[in-house]
């Protein structure tokens, strides 16, 4: 409790803020009770998704699964998922396509916001170049005839390509750019460095925090992408995970006579492969989320903060 | 010899403003070589698109969009006449209205309630949760939704406990009725998280001088969230209103095309699942004019939305990107 008082200790008498006992009231309890039931609600689907993914189908079936602890486990629809090579296609792509897209949207990201900050002549035209790409667009069909026209249809690529840069990213970096102390710039340029020298040499390494979220946030868009290998990519391997995960929840007949040819489906019900399909593709998510969370929950406040 | 005079004058004056800007587009020539990939990126994946949208008033011929002949706005004639597209209209108004009307205030009653936890630890716990399912796809989500709301799900076995008819009659997914709360619910279940922050950092602004003084006046917890907190984040709810109105015909393409089904088109159909089903479902031999048009159409309506809210932005006090 007190570690909450003080930080919120402002600019007042903290001493005597401190000093106050704040005692836990009835409000408190209602408080706790009420944002813990949402707390629940927020969880309980991916518990419950956990629980179908590892229960026996006989279990499954007469349970519905309205379950709190699973009577019994059985691994055999993670056996079947982990056997079917659609689900390692999927995962290849995926991190193939997140760790070029982050890399070029990074790239171009950086690379526009820092000449923004600069005055340059024609500034305000790019600016507004820029802009006006958020407020209008061709809209589906001429997207589409422009991918086929630039022979990208079916490629890796084109999960990549398109993405480019997120427009109100690049404005916080901008923003945050521009709050950087200018004597250091100044300096460097008068010790002969150029623009790239700088950007390379001093404004990167200042904004360390700010790119490592947008990193983040680049990467999470890059791993759910599915829209575009939906439109585009028709081979199957070729497809992103979430396309394959969308096979699989909509057709699981699909997995079955794509993936383990000459064996028999085993017994396993097709909504435990469907849940352990999903748990397998959480994974990373699960694993990095708690870590960097600090990163995951700046927000986009990031830039409005520093005024 | 005057004239002369003025006229040299007036000539030099512009060689030297030339020769400025030759200095200073030279001084800057590093930028512009940074500018030149991302602005490529425009060019092509953003500007070059809209030479497409002539298919709007055109009659798509498989050689290509300049080979497609004008057909003096058809598309648009036929569009109202067109069985699904008033539906599809209405549907993405009366789910957008709805997300407003209750997603909109949920997120900024979290952050309050979010606020009022006194322990920073347990607050933190809370956010992390809360805004987890944000960075999940609607693939996934919508696959854990549909087996949790499906035949076999355990919404089903819950809703039989306190009324066995209504589990023998399970419908859920596939009813139009409830198909927009779904949609709506589920989106608020998402992504109320994530709305907090703006609106948590925005309290976190407030002057904590004001609290104090209201506490020795003997203001209570509900009466310093009403008075000082709340007036405290107005304009930033205000702003995020306006936005959201300004979104108004955005209904949320992967929410809706990753849980919708046949039987709630009706409902649940949305502009964008309307025109991807136009271009890319039907048989073979459609014309791509008319989805290109319903999209023009949209996406005007979207553009006249967007510089109104951003006005309206302006007049709030609010910076704005245009």
């Amino acid at each position: 409790m007190f570690v909450g008082l003080k930080q919120r200790a402002g600019s007042g008498d903290a001493v005597r803020r401190r000093n106050k006992i704040k005692r836990f009231t009835a409000s408190d309890a209602v408080l706790l009770f009420i944002l813990a039931v949402f707390a629940i609600l927020i969880l309980y689907p991916f518990y419950n998704a956990l629980l179908v993914s590892i229960v026996p189908n006989t279990v499954y079936l007469r349970n519905q699964s309205l379950m709190i602890i699973p009577p019994k486990i059985s691994l055999d629809a993670y056996n079947f998922t982990f056997k079917s090579s659609l689900i390692w296609i999927g995962y290849r792509n995926s991190l193939l396509i997140t760790v070029f897209g982050v890399i070029y949207n990074m790239l171009l990201t950086v690379l526009c916001a820092y000449p923004m900050t600069k005055s340059f002549p024609g500034r305000k035209f790019v600016r507004f170049f820029i802009v006006f790409t958020i407020y209008f667009s061709g809209g589906l069909i001429p997207y589409y005839l422009l991918i086929k026209d630039l022979h990208l249809m079916d490629s890796l690529a084109v999960m990549v390509l398109p993405t480019g840069l997120n427009i109100m990213f690049m404005l916080i970096i901008c923003q945050y750019f521009q709050s950087l102390p200018s004597s250091l710039e100044e300096s460097a340029k008068i010790d002969g460095a150029g623009d790239f020298t700088v950007l390379l040499r001093i404004i990167l390494p200042l904004s360390l925090p700010l790119l490592a979220t947008f990193t983040l946030y680049y990467a999470v868009d890059r791993w759910n992408e599915w829209y575009n290998a939906m439109l585009f990519v028709k081979t199957v391997e070729k497809w992103p995970l979430q396309n394959v995960l969308r096979t699989i929840i909509n057709d699981i007949q699909f997995m079955a006579t794509q993936n383990i040819p000459g064996q028999q489906r085993p017994d396993v019900q097709g909504d435990a492969i469907k849940m352990s399909s999903i748990i397998v593709s959480m994974v990373p998510m699960m694993c990095l989320y708690p870590f960097l969370q600090r990163y995951f929950l700046s927000g986009l406040t990031l830039g409005a903060v520093k005024e | 010899m005057s004239a002369d005079s003025v006229t040299i004058g007036k000539v030099k004056k512009s060689v030297f403003q030339f020769s400025r800007l030759r200095r200073e587009i030279l001084q800057y020539k590093w930028i512009y070589l940074m500018l030149l990939l991302p602005l490529a990126f425009f060019v092509v994946f953003r500007y070059m698109p809209l030479y497409g949208i002539q298919l709007a008033f055109k009659d798509y011929k498989l050689a290509g969009i300049k080979a497609s002949v004008w057909n003096n706005y058809e598309h648009f004639k036929y569009m109202f006449l067109e069985p699904g597209f008033l539906p599809a209209f209405r549907n993405t108004l009366i789910i957008s209205f709805m997300r407003i009307l209750i997603g909109f205030p949920f997120p900024i009653i979290l952050a309050l309630m979010i606020n009022e936890v006194r322990m920073a630890r347990l607050r933190r716990v809370f956010q992390t949760i809360y805004t987890f399912p944000h960075f999940l796809s609607w693939v996934l989500l919508a696959g854990i939704m549909l087996n949790l709301m499906g035949s076999t799900g355990m919404m089903r076995r819950i809703v039989g406990l306190f009324s066995p008819e209504m589990s023998d009659n399970w419908n859920f997914l596939y009813d139009g009725g409830t198909f927009r709360w779904l949609l709506v619910l589920s989106d608020m279940w998402k992504e109320a998280g994530w709305g907090t922050i703006i609106y948590l950092a925005s309290i976190a602004g407030i002057d904590q001088a004001l609290y104090e003084s209201t506490e020795i006046d003997g203001a209570n917890r509900l009466q310093k969230i009403w008075y000082i907190t709340l007036p405290g984040i107005i304009s930033m709810i205000a702003i995020q209103f306006v936005l959201r109105v300004g979104a108004i015909m955005e209904g949320g393409f992967d929410q809706v095309f990753n849980l919708y089904t046949p039987p709630v088109y009706a409902m649940g159909d949305i502009i964008d699942t309307y025109i991807y089903r136009l271009s890319f479902v039907r048989a073979s031999g459609v014309n791509l004019g008319f989805p290109t048009a319903v999209g023009l159409f949209k996406n005007i309506i979207n553009f006249i939305l967007l510089i109104a809210a951003n006005g309206v932005c302006r007049m709030l006090g609010q910076k704005t990107v245009l």
